[in-house]
């Protein structure tokens, strides 16, 4: 059900990507710049997907809880 | 509330089910950040607009960034040259000093940006030495054309590149007493 391989990225601005890691980075990076004067590196696009991800997958949070 | 919250929370239930998992959130973080009003007219309106729509446009403001400097640039390469960029208003949100900016527009530029007529709106007024609790985004709006009303009767740059259709409409965002001068 859950796609591993697609993520998805939504700026408080409104502005959403769906994608493969590659590009939701890419596309998020480029966004923040052009948009929003933001230099955000890939670490940090790719520490704020995968926290998202594990903190909303069911299975961590009933083993968690 | 946080105008860029609300929206948030108001679309969560609109999410595509093709993607289960929930989307990570992105926003600007810096201390300070900068609230962009990108204003038009139309016709005998003053419209709002942005980007991604008349919702405040917040921007990154880095430590050695000149905050004009940045709304400048950014509102060039993404929108189109202003014909004005004014700070009017500063508080704080977001976890962040924000400080507000009207940018004037000419309305070749809107495209397919999506705009709202502005409507006038109550100031949040603060107390002698305290700032008002809650500020909503049309008070901003109304601070910021109080103030270009103010500006184009007292700054001759504003005065002068800002074009005459502007003044009547304007005038109307000036106090009663001040209405007669200029």
């Amino acid at each position: 059900m859950d796609d591993p391989t697609t993520f998805t990225n939504r700026c408080a601005c409104g502005w959403e990507i769906t994608g493969s890691e590659d590009e939701v980075v890419d596309a998020t990076i480029d966004h923040g710049r052009r948009i929003h004067n933001m230099e955000a590196t890939r670490g940090q696009v790719l520490a704020a997907l995968h926290d998202r991800a594990v903190r909303s997958d069911p299975v961590s949070e009933a083993a968690a809880g | 509330m946080n105008p860029s919250l609300g929206y948030l929370r108001g679309r969560l239930g609109d999410y595509d089910d093709r993607v289960s998992r929930a989307p990570a959130g992105w926003d600007v973080d810096s201390p300070v950040q900068a609230e962009v009003f990108v204003v038009w007219l139309d016709g005998d309106r003053l419209q709002l607009t942005g980007p991604d729509g008349p919702q405040p446009w917040i921007l990154q403001l880095g430590a050695t960034e000149h905050p004009v400097e940045v709304v400048d640039r950014i509102v060039r390469e993404v929108v189109g040259p202003p014909i004005l960029v004014h700070s009017t208003s500063w508080r704080r949100d977001r976890d962040a000093v924000i400080l507000s900016f009207v940018v004037v527009i000419d309305g070749g530029l809107v495209g397919a940006m999506a705009s709202v007529p502005i409507e006038r709106a109550e100031l949040a007024r603060s107390e002698a030495t305290v700032a008002p609790r809650d500020i909503a985004v049309s008070a901003v709006v109304e601070h910021g054309l109080r103030h270009l009303a103010w500006l184009v009767q007292d700054d001759p740059v504003v005065a002068a590149d800002l074009p005459a259709p502007w003044r009547p409409l304007l005038a109307a965002y000036l106090p009663e007493p001040f209405r007669s001068l200029g």
